[in-house]
């Protein structure tokens, strides 16, 4: 079924295999189409029950005009694995994605088996990037500010006031910016801009750098090898107990479209690692979820 | 005879990006459009149009394959041409 109701609104919802489930998450201004053009829909569904969705706001999913934290996304992707009938999950979340990811496996280890952080960053751990390194910013500012909407860098995380310029924009501006993001691209943001998901994603919402770094579920940093985020990266792999780094051979920021091989490789071998230390009771898993409970 | 069958199944992809995703085709469709050039349609719209193609057709077809030979090609677009010659190998 391509679409189920969850918390009131309608999800758009793509499935394929069978075995242990694997739930990807795209990112903001996303879609679940990313999984099928990097192939990790197919690919993965060979050994797991793979489900792709469409983020609240996003793709062929109802946008609500508010509620756009990880915690909000996060309570979706819950209702959504009850109405799926998915008890536990690996999670494999992309940029903002990812930080859905991570915040599901913090609030629940017994639904959350393992998570695939695909190059986030994380409103708690800002401070920890120099942005002028963003490269993918960098180009979006250019090809906005070919279309008329100057953006400055003070504010090269901030969504909502892009959205918010771009909902102001007036006549010839509006065409030259149409013309340049493409219809389709056009239409997401005009829509993700009547909504508080812009300055909902710049909130902690309860992921705290002491939630993150509590997450004791098997974890892969997966970053690009040129990514903006590598410190990120390193704090990730230094600070939470069960989780390793790799690297997207010559990707940026988005590794699923610039390396859509090695990137998939990377994360299907992490996936068959998991069963592999790990066939039945998973005792470490068992332990942190007590821990972490307590802390809740 | 292949022309026949080509045009039938570029009737039904025109009457299922109608129904399915509301797109209406006031230029018409031809075997030269591309889908995301063209029509200005997104990757998403894809996935939901193989999906509404499957069940158009009443039988699971290999979307996903389609989709991630899609992910490899340089400009990232297909022509209807490429979709009814898929529908074609696979129907």
């Amino acid at each position: 079924m391509p679409f189920q109701q969850v918390n009131g609104l309608r999800f758009h919802v793509q499935q394929a295999g069978a075995g242990p489930d694997v739930v990807l998450i795209h990112g903001v201004t996303g879609d679940l189409s990313i999984w099928f053009l990097c192939k990790a829909m197919v690919t993965l569904a060979e050994s797991h029950r793979v489900t792709a969705y469409d983020l609240r706001g996003h793709g062929y999913t109802d946008a609500p005009p508010t509620h756009y934290t990880s915690a909000d996304h996060t309570a979706d992707l819950f209702a959504l694995m009850d109405t799926l009938g998915i008890d536990r999950a690996c999670l494999v979340g992309h940029s903002f994605g990812a930080v859905v990811a991570l915040h599901a496996a913090s609030l629940d280890p017994e639904r959350v088996s393992a998570a695939v952080l695909s190059d986030p960053y994380f409103p708690a751990l800002r401070h920890l990037e120099d942005v002028s390194r963003w490269g993918h910013w960098q180009n979006f500012r250019q090809e906005a500010s070919d279309a008329g909407v100057l953006l400055s860098d003070e504010h090269w995380y901030d969504i909502g006031k892009f959205f918010d310029q771009v909902l102001h924009l007036d006549g010839d501006c509006l065409l030259r910016f149409r013309r340049a993001v493409g219809l389709p691209g056009f239409e997401r943001l005009m829509r993700l801009g009547q909504t508080t998901c812009g300055d909902d994603s710049k909130a902690v919402a309860g992921l705290t750098a002491d939630r993150i770094a509590d997450v004791r579920q098997p974890v892969l940093a997966l970053y690009g090898e040129e990514s903006p985020f590598l410190a990120t990266a390193d704090y990730l792999a230094k600070h939470l107990p069960d989780c390793r780094r790799a690297l997207v051979p010559g990707a940026k920021h988005r590794g699923p479209e610039e390396n859509p091989e090695a990137f998939v490789k990377l994360v299907g071998d992490f996936l068959n690692s998991l069963s592999i230390q790990r066939p039945a009771n998973q005792p470490s898993i068992t332990s942190a979820h007590s821990l972490t409970s307590t802390s809740i | 005879m292949s022309t026949d069958t080509d045009s039938q199944l570029l009737t039904d992809v025109a009457r299922v990006l109608r129904d399915a995703l509301g797109r209406d085709l006031p230029g018409g469709i031809s075997l030269e459009t591309r889908f995301f050039a063209d029509l200005g349609l997104a990757s998403i719209d894809a996935v939901v149009l193989g999906e509404a193609l499957q069940t158009h057709y009443g039988r699971p077809l290999p979307f996903a394959d389609l989709m991630a030979e899609i992910g490899t090609r340089a400009d990232r677009d297909l022509t209807l041409a490429a979709l009814v010659a898929f529908l074609r190998r696979n129907l």
